[in-house]
């Protein structure tokens, strides 16, 4: 006990200063690998931030794709079947835009005008039905709320204005890198994944292999799922749309079908711009009832609701509700409305990997307490 | 190293190359050269130290091991947690080919007795092998059920010859009842 508390003051002059050297000396590197680790952190993050829209999109389309290839490949090679089914995308790519481009630009050229017209018109119905409510709640009364409406709405037009040719630089650039990452994921994809499971150790390698597959089986069949009941979505409500006077049908199939990959939220906020757009130009006639019938009966509740949903999507990935809204919001405040949308999916993701996890130690665990159960007997 | 390049080089199959060692499989003696190089592809070859666990009883089984070099003892605990051995496996042995196609649990345990060199087949590879190529997968499958056809036989065999055993042992009234 004396030696321990005799040694600090045996200290020699040269070992405090020496002492105090090291210890300054370990706090300056401390804190230059703090800082170096926050600014690499930072790079990581900008890296990260400018990989991730394409890397997203390209992920998708593989997990798309990916069936179609490997029908291929049993005629062709690998890569001879990416070619192939690229060349087919491609030429439904082109088709599509052939049918599109006009619509487009008639597009363009009448949203500057119709914008404003479909507001002015939003903005009167708000004020008569404000002008209703003030006579029978006058408390209410001093909050502008049709102007804020109207500002909003501005805000939104010079918003899209401004940004659309920065975005079209962005989606430029998309076209070029997604099939170019596609093509990677597609030919190597399988060989990515098993280098990556090859890392685990000996003991668990053999179950991660075989989770990595019910996973990723999974997930192709969920995010394809999801897709393709987009994409029918989308069609029915052109079609439907295009039965009717209303302009604007492909770019409102497009939009609603998008919306549709948000689950409850998604389609309330694609029916908005169609039943507003009918209600201005066509009136509360026959045609704007047949478009909310169209929008909510027979896209949601037939198409979606009985027959994609049950068939393309299993039930077991079903989110609650307010999971779907954390999802959205988070989502919303990191990423944006590509954030929106995506929330969702990448949480259900999360949920069927846990889920594949239970299902999987349930199906080995069950054999065996069969086995204790009987054993009594 | 890469069977790749080996493939390209060497149009004889090279006595060091992975494709060799799976030719002289049982299982997989009747697979042309060009499923050879397909089932290359989708195999993971696994090194083990000396006393390293493969896997242990009850453990999800969803794949067989082949041995390439090396020494591996099947073996089964006991209620006192004694090790009973069951069977000792050198190179060309392979274990586990039971749950490739039925996911079941291990119904043994497997350790390692020396440093070795394992070749795995899994059930997840072999799946997504019959997507893409379902005629080379067949033949896989073909010739496992061929191995574990034979297995299953050849201990039918011994059931019957078991049974004719205790039958001799056992007094006829014993039997009937």
């Amino acid at each position: 006990m004396s030696s321990v508390s005799q040694s600090p003051r045996g200290w020699t002059r040269g070992q405090v200063a020496l002492a105090f050297l090291v210890l300054s000396a370990a706090i300056a590197c401390g804190l230059a690998v703090y800082s170096s680790a926050s600014s690499l952190t930072g790079l990581s993050r900008a890296a990260f931030s400018v990989l991730f829209l394409p890397l997203l999109l390209s992920l998708v389309l593989s997990f798309l794709l990916d069936p179609l290839v490997n029908q291929m490949e049993r005629l062709f090679t690998r890569t001879g079947s990416i070619f192939i089914v690229y060349i087919l995308t491609l030429g439904l790519f082109l088709l599509a835009a052939l049918w599109l481009t006009p619509h487009w630009q008639e597009f363009w050229s009448n949203m500057r005008t119709d914008f404003p017209r479909y507001t002015a018109q939003m903005i009167e119905t708000l004020k008569s039905l404000m002008t209703g409510l003030h006579e029978r709640f006058p408390l209410i009364e001093s909050y502008a709320f049709p102007t804020k409406v109207r500002i909003w709405a501005e805000q939104l037009m010079a918003a899209i204005l401004a940004q659309t040719p920065h975005s079209a630089m962005k989606v430029g650039g998309l076209m070029v890198i997604v099939p170019l990452f596609t093509f990677f994921f597609l030919r190597d994809g399988r060989k990515i994944m098993r280098s990556c499971v090859a890392l685990a150790p000996n003991r668990h390698f053999e179950m991660i292999r075989d989770l990595s597959y019910l996973i990723s089986r999974q997930l192709a069949h969920f995010i394809r799922g999801r897709i393709i009941e987009a994409i029918i979505i989308g069609l029915v409500i052109t079609l439907g749309l295009s039965l009717t006077d209303i302009r604007y049908a492909p770019m409102l199939g497009i939009f609603a079908g998008v919306t549709n990959l948000i689950p409850y939220i998604g389609p309330i906020i694609g029916m908005i711009p169609g039943i507003l757009i009918a209600f201005v130009d066509l009136g509360a006639g026959g045609q704007f009832w047949w478009i909310v019938i169209l929008y909510i009966l027979i896209a949601q509740v037939l198409i979606d609701n009985f027959i994609l949903i049950p068939v393309l999507i299993s039930r077991v990935s079903n989110l609650h509700p307010l999971l779907v809204f954390f999802a959205i919001i988070v989502g919303g405040k990191l990423y944006g409305i590509i954030g929106m949308i995506i929330g969702v999916p990448i949480v259900s993701i999360v949920k069927i990997t846990l889920l594949e996890i239970r299902a999987y130690r349930r199906t080995f665990r069950l054999p065996e307490t069969a086995l204790e159960s009987d054993r009594p007997h | 190293m890469d069977p790749l390049w080996t493939n390209i080089f060497h149009k004889k199959l090279d006595e060091e190359s992975l494709a060799y060692f799976l030719k002289h499989l049982p299982i997989f003696s009747e697979l042309s050269p060009r499923s050879l190089a397909t089932l290359e592809s989708i195999v993971h070859v696994r090194n083990y130290k000396a006393n390293e666990t493969v896997f242990e009883e009850n453990d999800p089984g969803s794949g067989m091991y082949m041995i390439r070099s090396g020494m591996v003892k099947i073996y089964a605990r006991s209620q006192n947690g004694v090790e009973d051995e069951l069977a000792r496996l050198g190179p060309g042995d392979f274990f586990g080919e039971t749950t490739l196609t039925a996911p079941a649990p291990r119904a043994a345990s497997a350790r390692t007795l020396e440093n070795t060199e394992l070749v795995g087949l899994f059930r997840a590879d072999v799946l997504e092998l019959a997507e893409r190529k379902p005629a080379i997968s067949s033949s896989i499958f073909l010739g496992l059920t061929r191995v574990v056809s034979e297995r299953l036989q050849a201990a039918s065999l011994e059931i019957r010859r078991l049974q004719n055993q205790l039958g001799e042992d056992i007094s006829p009234e014993n039997v009937e009842t």
